[in-house]
C-alpha cells in the first residue's frame, strides 16, 4: 500500500470542502489498518477500476454526518440524518472522489468511480481489503471525516 | 402514490389500480404528507387532487416538482377548466383528469406519461438485468451445488435493508452503478459451509464465512460483467468487494434505478440488487 495515494484524496478534500463553504480540512491523523473497519455511524463507499483498482469509504459518526450536511444546504438544521441529508452526502462522495480521480490522472493513474453507497447501521464492520489499508482522518470544521483508502 | 383528503376517493382509486400494472407505493392526504412520501418512494407517478387541508393541488405539485423536476404528475379534481390547467401545467401537471374518474382514462393517461420509464427499465433490464439472472443462477450451482428459483422485479424507494452481510461491489465504465449480493447471516452460513465443503457450521469462524461469501459475490459479479461485455460489447468493469456486515444495516443509494434479483435455494434466499446511476 503506497502512501502516496493519500495526497490525491486529501488535495481533494481540500479543493472540494472550501467550495461548499467549509474551511480547508486539517489533517488529524494517519494510519494503516489490517481488513477490517468498523464503521463509525455512517460510512460511505465508492469504488474505483482501471488505472488503480480499490475503495474508498467516507467513515463518520451521525453527529459529523448531520454537521456536514447541514452546512451543504446552506445551515438549514439537520436534526436527524435523513433522506435529503443522506443524499447531500452521496452527493460529497461522489464530489470528492471525482475530484480525487482527477488528482490521480495527473498522477498517469487514470480511474473510473463507481456510484457511492452509503451505509447506516450501529455496530457493524466493513472489509475493504485482504490486507491493509490506510486511514486518513481530517478535520472538518471540528468534527472527524475519516477516509479508509485500499488499493490492490 | 395517490394524494387526496378524502380516504373514500383514496380508496377508489386504489381499487382501480390494484387491478393493473401500477403498484400504489404510497398515500398522502395533505401537502406535507405528499412532499414527504414523495421523497421516500419516489413514485413512477402521482395523482393530484386539487383540495387539501394545507395547500391546494398546484401548490403540492410545484413542491413535489421543486424536489423532483422529473415528477409525473396526473390532476385528479372536481373542475375542470382552462385556467385551472394553465396554472397547472405551469406547476408540472401533465395531465388533467375530472372526478368521479374513469378508470380507461386514468390509465391511459398514466401509462402514456410513464412511457420514457417504461422503455428505460425495459432496455436495462433486457441489456443486464437478464444476463445478471442466468448467471446468478448458472453460479449457484457451479459454486455450491444449488439449485435455485429465481425471480426478479424493479426495487421501489431508496433504501436496502439487511441482515446478516452485504458485499457492494461497483460497476464502472459503462453503465456506472454497482451491485450488492446479501443474504442474511443463517443463509450466509449455510452457503459458506457449502462453499468450503465443511461438514458441520462449528467448523466455520465468521470471518471465514463472510469470506466465502465475499469471493463468491465477487465471481458472480465478475462473470455477469464479463457476459454484458461479450454480448453487448460493453465495457463494464468491477471494483473489488467492500464487505458489511452486522445487524440491521442499511444502504441507500440516491438517483439510481435498481433491480432486485432473490434465488430462493434450499440454503435461504440469496439475494442481488443492481443499481444504475440514472441517466445511464
Amino acid at each position: 500500500m503506497d502512501a502516496k495515494l493519500v495526497n490525491p484524496f486529501i488535495d481533494a478534500l481540500s479543493a472540494v470542502f472550501p467550495m461548499m463553504g467549509f474551511d480547508v480540512p486539517k489533517r488529524a491523523g494517519m494510519g494503516v489498518q489490517e481488513q477490517n473497519c468498523t464503521s463509525l455511524g455512517v460510512s460511505i463507499i465508492v469504488g474505483f477500476t482501471k488505472g488503480l483498482r480499490g475503495n474508498v469509504v467516507y467513515n463518520m459518526s451521525d453527529e459529523a454526518a448531520r454537521f456536514i450536511a447541514s452546512k451543504m444546504m446552506m445551515g438549514m438544521p439537520v436534526d436527524e440524518l435523513n433522506e435529503m441529508a443522506q443524499s447531500a452526502l452521496s452527493e460529497m462522495s461522489n464530489m470528492l472522489t471525482a475530484n480525487a480521480a482527477t488528482n490521480l490522472a495527473a498522477m498517469g493513474l487514470e480511474v473510473d468511480i463507481s456510484t457511492p453507497s452509503l451505509t447506516v447501521g450501529k455496530d457493524f464492520k466493513i472489509k475493504i481489503s485482504s490486507s491493509q489499508y490506510l486511514v486518513v482522518k481530517m478535520d472538518i470544521g471540528g468534527q472527524i471525516l475519516e477516509l479508509n483508502i485500499a488499493v490492490q | 402514490m395517490i394524494v387526496d383528503d378524502s380516504r373514500i376517493s383514496c380508496a377508489v382509486l386504489n381499487d382501480i389500480l390494484s387491478k393493473t400494472n401500477f403498484d400504489v407505493v404510497g398515500m398522502a392526504n395533505s401537502a406535507r404528507e405528499a412532499v414527504e412520501k414523495y421523497q421516500a418512494y419516489h413514485p413512477d407517478v402521482v395523482t393530484m387532487d386539487m383540495n387539501l387541508p394545507d395547500a391546494d393541488g398546484i401548490e403540492c405539485s410545484r413542491r413535489i416538482r421543486a424536489l423532483d423536476g422529473s415528477a409525473r404528475i396526473v390532476m385528479i379534481s372536481a373542475m375542470k377548466d382552462a385556467a385551472l390547467m394553465l396554472k397547472g401545467r405551469e406547476a408540472g401537471i401533465s395531465s388533467f383528469l375530472q372526478k368521479p374518474v374513469n378508470p380507461n382514462e386514468l390509465i391511459d393517461a398514466m401509462t402514456f406519461l410513464c412511457q420514457d420509464r417504461l422503455a428505460h427499465l425495459g432496455e436495462l433490464k433486457e441489456l443486464y438485468v437478464k444476463s445478471f439472472i442466468k448467471v446468478l443462477q448458472k453460479s449457484l450451482f457451479s459454486l455450491v451445488g444449488v439449485h435455485s428459483k429465481v425471480s426478479f422485479d424493479v426495487a421501489e424507494g431508496n433504501y436496502l435493508d439487511v441482515d446478516g452481510i452485504a458485499v457492494i461491489i461497483g460497476l464502472t465504465g459503462s453503465p456506472m452503478g454497482r451491485a450488492i449480493v446479501y443474504m442474511n447471516r443463517g443463509t450466509m452460513r449455510k452457503f459458506a459451509c457449502s462453499l468450503l465443503a465443511k461438514d458441520s457450521e462449528d467448523e466455520l469462524s465468521e470471518e471465514e464465512a463472510s469470506d466465502a461469501v465475499e469471493e463468491a459475490a465477487n465471481i458472480i459479479v465478475g462473470r455477469a460483467a464479463s457476459t454484458v461485455n461479450d454480448l453487448k460489447e460493453k465495457e463494464m468493469r468491477i471494483s473489488p468487494p467492500g464487505t458489511i456486515c452486522g445487524n440491521s444495516i442499511r444502504v441507500a443509494n440516491f438517483k439510481m434505478t435498481s433491480f432486485r434479483i432473490k434465488a430462493e435455494t434450499r440454503l435461504g434466499d440469496i439475494c442481488m440488487n443492481i443499481g444504475f446511476a440514472e441517466g445511464e
